[in-house]
């Protein structure tokens, strides 16, 4: 008889598999802070930014909202999670922050160190 | 400072501190040095881990490896195979798929989050909250299943209740026990509510909770309707959360389209909806009796108790209602189970309370911490202390309910019961901080002149007792305040505790009452002195010009009752008479040349 536990791990193996459709395995991924806070501290723009650039060819990046982490004095909050290395914490991010973070993270390697929250 | 290569994170909890964290950490740190490693580790001590029995508890990122039973001659290993070769340690590995922490993997190493134990919140921020697939993935659903497949609904209730989880919306009434009395009751139909209708100013936790991770709180829900027999739910939200109801309305959507909502959830027989209701933000539709009555379409004003919900609630039936972040506990007290999740937090408050910390804190946010953990650790340790080199001068809990602690305070353990034995309460989780530049009697006015126009109205003491009560405050804050008014706000105060209908008249009074038990003194000055020692209020500030006047006529021009004379350069003075007070002169003067006292 098949169980609802059953059911469930079925399908999470299904949404996983989804996920990594979706490009999850990429070498990037970038997390954009996207609850009322966040919009309210210009996070939309942010977004858009980031956005923009996909849709110019930005490659091997997985971009995604989040909610909240609850650190409301550095809204707009971005987040970059590399498989094997610390995930870095942007804070206080504006579009043209945004734009910089493409070009240097996110193309080129680099952590801009003094924007990150720690 | 260099990027780190690696974050290593040594628990500094109680139990853990007992098995030298603080050698091991001196060790690590010689170790790194020796290895050339020094600026390329971070290592950094959070609070408590949860994993108590298995301490001294270490963890190493990237990755999330668990180290257990760590001492001082496995550190070189350690360094050695996991840090320069990239191997970890076997030997010392745990294997721990727990639910509680996911946010650690990400925020970690950042000194705010890492003293935190997250339950409630642990997928907010790390997940995409309008994606079942990626709650899904982070075992989401898995809980609800679990209790599907092998465990009857009484089961569910007895597990919550040894789980010792109490409510979150301050209350704290324990669930579990909640639960049991409904699904003792013979009515068949059964209703289960989610209240979402948060209300304390500065309180953002429940908006968070459902606008991070809103399957977390659908799945408590669901878990909760099979332990009681519920076949139908409501979230009560206010409708001034339009994102927050977005991505619930999102989220139960999917939910219904997997299956895990509606009829015969995942094939098992059990049936269960949840439909949305839109509340028009009355802070009094908190409470219990009224948030029921305004679903049913009624005012939004309660009534009596008993019958308590349980007994009677929505329509007369059986009803269940858990804040949000009580519903956000229960799938990690499946999974990760009663026995650890009670082995968190103190001996009456098991489990993690969330703050939203505000005020005059350098890091404001939300905070998650282990019931137990003290006020000085979350102003201090978390919360990065006081900006400006100000000084602390008294800590605010429960909002509009609640009381205000002062310094001597900060040592306490928070948890419902020392928070009340302190004077305050425990709430649903604001937490504002007061440095000196606050005036502890216009503070006490603001909450109170809140809970005033909150007032439903449907009881005398509540509706008139707060009215004569923010009389006296007022002209107290005019200067105007007589002898004896503060022995009249307290009886006033008692009274109205004592006799209000319901929790809002029932606290009302708090604000006021623990400012004069803590700060009678700063009452004493308003009313015999008439001096605000913090020019916070406007009626006993004087403003006067001093020696560094120019005579440039700047606050002259300014001045809207002419209060001002003076001829160009020459110092300006104030007709105190006429001045009504409004800083004016004051924000405009550029040459500090008026004093505010």
């Amino acid at each position: 008889m098949v169980t609802p536990l059953d059911i469930v791990k079925k399908k999470r193996a299904e949404a996983i598999n989804r996920i990594v459709g979706k490009g999850y395995l990429s070498t990037k991924r970038v997390y954009v802070g996207m609850a009322t806070c966040e919009i309210a501290a210009g996070s939309k723009e942010v977004m858009e930014v980031f956005q923009n650039a996909a849709k110019q060819g930005l490659t091997d990046v997985y971009l995604s909202q989040k909610g909240c982490a609850g650190r409301c004095n550095l809204e707009p909050t971005v987040e970059v999670v590399e498989e094997g290395k610390i995930p870095v914490k942007y804070g206080k991010v504006t579009p043209e922050m945004a734009a910089k973070i493409i070009e240097r993270h996110l193309k080129n390697g680099e952590v801009i160190k003094e924007w990150v929250i720690n | 400072m260099p990027v780190s290569k690696y974050v290593i994170t040594l628990c500094d909890g109680p139990s853990c501190m007992q098995k030298r964290s603080k050698q091991v950490k001196d060790v690590i740190k010689v170790e790194l040095e020796k290895a050339g490693l020094a600026d390329k580790v971070r290592v950094i001590t959070s609070g408590c881990l949860g994993m108590c029995a298995k301490g001294l508890i270490m963890i190493v990122n990237p990755g999330y490896v668990i180290y257990g039973n760590v001492t001082e001659k496995d550190i070189p290993e350690i360094v050695e195979k996991h840090l320069l070769k990239k191997k970890p340690v076997a030997r010392l590995l745990i294997e721990e798929d727990h639910l509680y922490n996911r946010f650690y993997r990400v925020f970690g190493d950042v000194n705010f989050f890492g003293k935190q134990m997250r339950i409630a919140l642990r997928n907010c921020g790390i997940m995409d909250p309008e994606n079942v697939d990626e709650y899904l993935a982070l075992r989401g659903y898995e809980a609800l299943a679990k209790v599907l497949t092998s465990m009857k609904p009484a089961e569910v209730a007895a597990e919550v209740k040894k789980a010792g989880l109490r409510g979150r919306g301050g209350a704290g009434f324990p669930t579990g026990l909640k639960w049991e009395f409904t699904a003792r009751e013979k009515d068949p139909v059964k209703y289960l509510i989610c209240n979402a209708d948060e209300g304390d100013p500065g309180a953002f936790m429940d908006r968070s909770m459902i606008e991070g991770d809103p399957h977390t709180v659908i799945e408590g829900m669901i878990i909760g309707a099979y332990a009681i027999g519920a076949k139908e739910g409501f979230v009560y939200i206010r409708a001034e959360y339009p994102l927050a109801v977005k991505r619930l309305e999102k989220a139960l959507a999917d939910a219904k389209r997997e299956g895990f909502l509606g009829d015969n959830i995942l094939g098992s027989g059990f049936s269960f909806d949840i439909e949305i209701r839109l509340g028009a933000g009355a802070f009094v539709c908190g409470e219990e009796t009224a948030l029921i009555h305004s679903i049913e379409g009624s005012r939004g004003m309660p009534r009596p108790r008993p019958p308590f919900p349980a007994q009677s609630g929505l329509f007369g039936k059986p009803t269940v209602i858990n804040n949000v972040e009580t519903w956000a506990n229960i799938p990690v007290i499946i999974l990760d189970g009663a026995d650890w999740f009670s082995s968190i937090g103190t001996e009456k408050s098991k489990g993690t309370k969330v703050f939203a910390l505000a005020g005059k804190i350098k890091n404001t946010g939300l905070v998650e911490v282990p019931m137990g953990t003290t006020l000085r650790q979350i102003i201090y340790d978390i919360g990065g202390g006081i900006p400006n080199d100000k000084k602390f001068k008294a800590v605010q809990t429960g909002g509009p309910s609640g009381g205000c602690l002062p310094e001597k305070y900060l040592d306490t353990q928070i948890d419902y019961d020392s928070l009340a034995a302190a004077g305050s309460i425990m709430g649903s989780g604001g937490m504002i901080v007061i440095d000196e530049d606050s005036c502890m009697v216009n503070m006490a006015k603001f909450f109170l002149q809140f809970t005033q126009d909150e007032s439903c109205g449907k009881c005398t003491p509540c509706r008139e007792g707060t009215k004569r009560m923010l009389e006296i405050l007022t002209r107290i804050t005019e200067g105007k305040g007589v002898d004896g008014d503060i022995e009249k706000l307290e009886r006033l105060g008692n009274m109205i505790k004592k006799s209000s209908l319901c929790g809002l008249g029932q606290s009302a009074p708090n604000p006021v009452l623990s400012t004069i038990k803590n700060f009678r003194v700063e009452y004493e000055e308003h009313i015999a002195a008439k001096k605000c020692r913090a020019g916070v209020c406007e009626g006993l500030v004087t403003y006067e010009i001093n020696a560094k006047c120019v005579g440039c006529g700047a606050c002259k021009r300014v001045c809207p009752t002419a209060a001002i004379a003076g001829s160009p350069k020459t110092v300006h003075v104030i007709d105190q008479a006429k001045c009504i007070k409004c800083g004016m002169c004051f924000k405009t003067c550029k040459f500090s040349a008026i004093t505010k006292k």
